[in-house]
């Protein structure tokens, strides 16, 4: 503890508010031990605050559900324009009154193609359309007013490095489910507990295609390929491996890419053929669909269906795993357990916390830790708070826009009405659409791209409606010295003092260098 | 179809393209024209499926290797040398017909690895392996004009500096190394007041990054002739769906109309895993907001001739794997196509080595192979188009990209 920033003890608790939380009213509140307070809040996650929250069995219905609707309605719709006794026969193979009104619905209102989707769209408003807004809601809420900001900042980072995101639409209902089933229990574990978790969700196998991989020799495709051909036969849909999340699992959740981390003494070490073995041993692990809208009681949302799977045993990294189910998990202890992991992983969480460019020498002792304990993630953080490295008084990190809007609805002390106009807060404008990640790495940690004028001035209209509402019952000024302390810089404090008014020094903070960096 | 043959009457054209004394002449006086030349950049992110968009119906092993990927919802609109658009394009292949579109196939870049992560970085900054480079090779492109014109700083109004605006919130790397970069996206947020901005950027003294990112929006929105009043326009507001696209698509032409001389725009969703010819699917959408987009965006700058003055490049990371996988789909690979279109593109051709898909011919027995390479392309549109000089294509924008060959993609 040798950082002039730990001996300054005021600084320290700055520090650890903004850099290690997600911003405190007071940091006061810290304490004069920051480290100690940060690694007192180690441990399990807290309950998830929020109403409306589905298990991953319950999303998976309700998507089902959703999509019942929807083709029932296009089927309805398509017989309505082919002819009136057409629509009487699609709507006489409708099993049960519900789908007879519905298709009923659908039909009086279908002379419009635009009129389509009215239906699902209102099954959707209901069910899925509520789940969806329900988690995004309790994430940003559950990190809002926690006492262990770290945790939730932990849970930040961790469902930004394991990405599941609605861009795909068959994990609608899903991404909250993940959250708190996949990563919540799981964040003061190992590292091998969280990927076995997040590998085996319904989320992450829907997101990544696994719910559609077969083994090319499996006794699915053998039985679909014995099908009689016919003229209006169409192909079978399912005939072998989809690869896509075997690559993401090596590349962005445990290796690394091959040839990454140069800098950092390299990570990766993989090969197409480890990616095809692993996507081999993935097969069977499926989300049963049918079995879980046939049995409400069945809350399991993932089984492992042994006519997906191929047969045979599989080579992966050099070792070879025995055909079955039991193979996933041999094959994630020995990734999880990989010195590639414990680096690439270790240059994630520093890269988060600490600066956009991690000092190989912090990312080295992390690294040394994660392999002395078998990737013990609590033990892992505590060396990075205990590093003196990690406390430079130097504020690298720009918050995402998530963090921003997080930690200004702490320090403003908004609780939960910060979240009630807008489910997302208000975040998706700012250019971080909260669960809906382009791409499975997730948005990007880096100040670079979140520093687009458009990007920047986006923040600068957003402080602007918030200091529009309670800027004029907030003192800026105070808060400014409460919540940043020594971080506040002389030239942020004169330009608060000399504001037009409540509102307009209110924004100034929020754009403050000082809370926008951290 | 005949492989390798294409660019045998080509050879005039490289060697003055390369010429020291020729590209010495025009740095040293630039043309009139040079700075009203306009270039657009469309990423299309995920991994496009090169033969999806322009499937080789002439290649032998065409229908074999692609099974059920080898239909599609209406007839394959036809090319030359056996190559077709795929139906659901058919304002592009109407472009083509007209000479304004070339396609471009067994194209990418020098990267053989299948990360998308990786493959996007290298395709933004144009280095020779991934994270090599932070900045982009058209920021760096656009800031080697800034300095040759002499106004290094002062870009936006200059007229002798090249502007540029990226249509969408976060900066992308590609246009990441410049000065004068801009970006632009709807909002539905409430302006803040000019005093507000004022003290704002006061207070940036000290924080280059978030002073240098607040001047250029403001900038951008001070200007009448850039920003107008588009911003209250709700429509843009809307999810990137194919309304947004194409809207946005238009908001890039008003940006070129007013100014700008380039622009980048990106598409997601192009990861096709699954389901891949289905005609509702993803990819068949994504083809069919493609085609409304660039569509629209010609309607657009047809006004005061300026799209006879564009070229819009149309590329992705990399292409995906000939064979179908196990759920309708393609996995990552490398080779794929790319798209150059506009009215000063010397198009209604063809330009590909075309290497074959047999198994024998493709890289690792899996992908299309890459013959000609994405940065060739780059750089003769950077080249020939926005007037950037050899010199500063080899060294700074393209670095370690020196021997490659000029393609003839524009009129002479």
């Amino acid at each position: 503890m040798d950082h002039p920033a730990l001996h300054n003890k005021p600084l320290a608790c700055a520090l650890a508010a903004h850099r290690f939380g997600l911003g405190q009213a007071r940091c006061a509140d810290v304490g004069d031990d920051a480290v100690a307070w940060l690694l007192a809040q180690l441990g399990p996650a807290d309950a998830p605050v929020g109403g409306a929250l589905a298990s991953s069995a319950q999303g998976v219905r309700q998507y089902a559900e959703f999509i019942r609707l929807q083709q029932l309605e296009r089927r309805v719709a398509s017989a309505a324009t082919a002819s009136a006794a057409a629509t009487g026969a699609a709507m006489g193979a409708a099993p049960t009154p519900m789908q007879a009104a519905a298709a009923a619905a659908a039909a009086a209102a279908s002379a419009p193609p635009k009129a389509v989707s009215t239906v699902a769209e209102s099954a959707y408003g209901s069910g899925l359309r509520n789940t969806v807004v329900a988690d995004q809601r309790s994430r940003l809420i559950t990190a809002t007013l926690s006492q262990r900001p770290l945790v939730e900042r932990l849970q930040l980072f961790w469902s930004n490095h394991f990405t599941v995101s609605l861009t795909k639409p068959a994990v609608r209902g899903l991404v909250g489910a993940f959250e708190r089933e996949a990563l919540r229990p799981h964040l003061h574990t190992t590292f091998e507990t969280l990927l076995k978790a997040s590998v085996r969700h319904a989320a992450m196998l829907r997101y990544l295609d696994n719910d559609n991989s077969a083994g090319p020799e499996s006794a699915l495709v053998k039985r679909l390929a014995r099908r009689p051909a016919g003229a209006e036969q169409r192909p079978a849909t399912i005939t072998g491996l989809n690869e896509n999340l075997a690559r993401e699992v090596l590349e962005l959740h445990t290796l690394g890419v091959s040839g990454g981390g140069a800098a950092y003494g390299g990570w990766g070490g993989y090969t197409q053929a480890d990616v095809t073995a692993l996507a081999a041993v993935l097969t069977g692990w499926r989300v049963p669909a049918r079995m879980l809208v046939a049995d409400p009681r069945i809350d399991q949302a993932v089984r492992f269906d042994p006519q997906w799977h191929q047969p045979g045993a599989k080579t992966v990294l050099g070792r070879s795993h025995a055909e079955g189910p039991d193979a996933l998990d041999q094959v994630l202890h020995q990734l999880a357990q990989h010195p590639s992991t414990a680096r690439f992983v270790s240059y994630k969480l520093v890269r988060h916390f600490v600066a956009d460019e991690p000092a190989p020498a912090l990312v080295a002792q992390l690294e040394r830790t994660f392999l002395d304990t078998q990737g013990d993630l609590p033990s892992v953080v505590a060396s990075l708070l205990k590093s003196p490295l990690a406390w430079s008084a130097q504020l690298d990190k720009l918050k995402t826009p998530e963090e921003f809007v997080i930690s200004t609805a702490r320090v403003l002390g908004l609780g939960e009405s910060a979240f009630e106009r807008a489910p997302d807060g208000g975040i998706s404008p700012l250019g971080q659409r909260l669960h809906n990640a382009a791409s499975p790495a997730g948005h990007s940690d880096r100040a670079e791209d979140w520093l687009g004028p458009d990007a920047v001035w986006k923040r600068v209209e957003w402080a602007t409606r918030v200091a529009d509402r309670v800027g004029r019952r907030t003192d800026a000024r105070a808060l400014a010295q409460q919540s940043l302390g020594p971080l506040l810089q002389p030239s942020t404090a004169q330009h608060l003092d000399r504001a037009a008014d409540g509102p307009q020094a209110l924004a100034l903070l929020l754009m403050a260098p000082e809370f926008q960096r951290r | 179809m005949q492989a390798r043959r294409h660019f045998l009457g080509h050879t005039l054209a490289t060697a003055t393209l390369l010429s020291p004394w020729g590209r010495m002449s025009v740095a040293a006086t630039p043309p009139q024209d040079a700075a009203s030349n306009r270039f657009v950049l469309l990423i299309l992110r995920g991994g496009l499926c090169g033969l999806t968009l322009a499937p080789a119906l002439s290649d032998p092993a065409f229908a074999a290797a692609r099974g059920p990927l080898a239909q599609f919802s209406g007839e394959a609109l036809a090319l030359h040398q056996g190559f077709a658009l795929n139906p659901l394009l058919p304002q592009l292949h109407r472009l083509y017909g007209q000479g304004e579109l070339a396609l471009l196939h067994a194209v990418g870049l020098p990267y053989r690895e299948r990360s998308h992560f990786d493959a996007q970085q290298l395709l933004e900054s144009g280095g020779q392996r991934p994270f090599d480079l932070n900045t982009g090779w058209l920021g760096r492109a656009v800031a080697s004009a800034a300095s040759n014109s002499g106004n290094r700083g002062n870009t936006s109004k200059s007229g002798s500096a090249m502007t540029a605006v990226a249509l969408q919130t976060a900066l992308p790397l590609v246009l990441r190394g410049a000065d004068g970069v801009d970006s632009w996206a709807p909002s539905v947020l409430p302006e803040p007041t000019p005093d507000l901005v004022a003290r704002l950027q006061s207070m940036y003294r000290n924080d280059p990054g978030l002073a240098q990112a607040l001047a250029r929006a403001k900038g951008l929105r001070e200007d009448p002739g850039m920003a107008g009043n588009m911003a209250a326009d709700p429509t843009l507001a809307a999810p990137p769906g194919r309304t947004a696209m194409v809207n946005l698509g238009r908001k890039a032409a008003d940006f070129l109309q007013r100014g700008a001389q380039v622009a980048v725009l990106e598409m997601n969703g192009w990861d096709s895993h699954a389901n891949q010819a289905q005609a509702q699917g993803a990819t068949s959408n994504n083809l069919r907001t493609l085609d409304a987009l660039l569509g629209a965006l010609r309607e657009a700058l047809l006004p005061n001739q300026t799209w006879g003055r564009t070229v819009v490049l149309v590329a992705t990371e990399f292409g995906r794997e000939v064979a179908v996988n196990g759920t309708l789909g393609t996995d990552h690979g490398s080779g794929g196509a790319a798209l150059v279109l506009g009215g000063a593109v010397n198009g209604g051709q063809v330009f590909t080595d075309w290497p074959g898909l047999a198994a024998k011919d493709r890289f690792e027995g899996r992908d299309l192979r890459t013959t000609t390479d994405l940065r060739a392309v780059i750089r003769s549109i950077l080249g020939d188009h926005l007037r950037v000089s050899t010199a500063a294509l080899d060294q700074l924008v393209l670095p370690g990209s020196g021997h490659l060959k000029a393609l003839p993609l524009l009129r002479s």
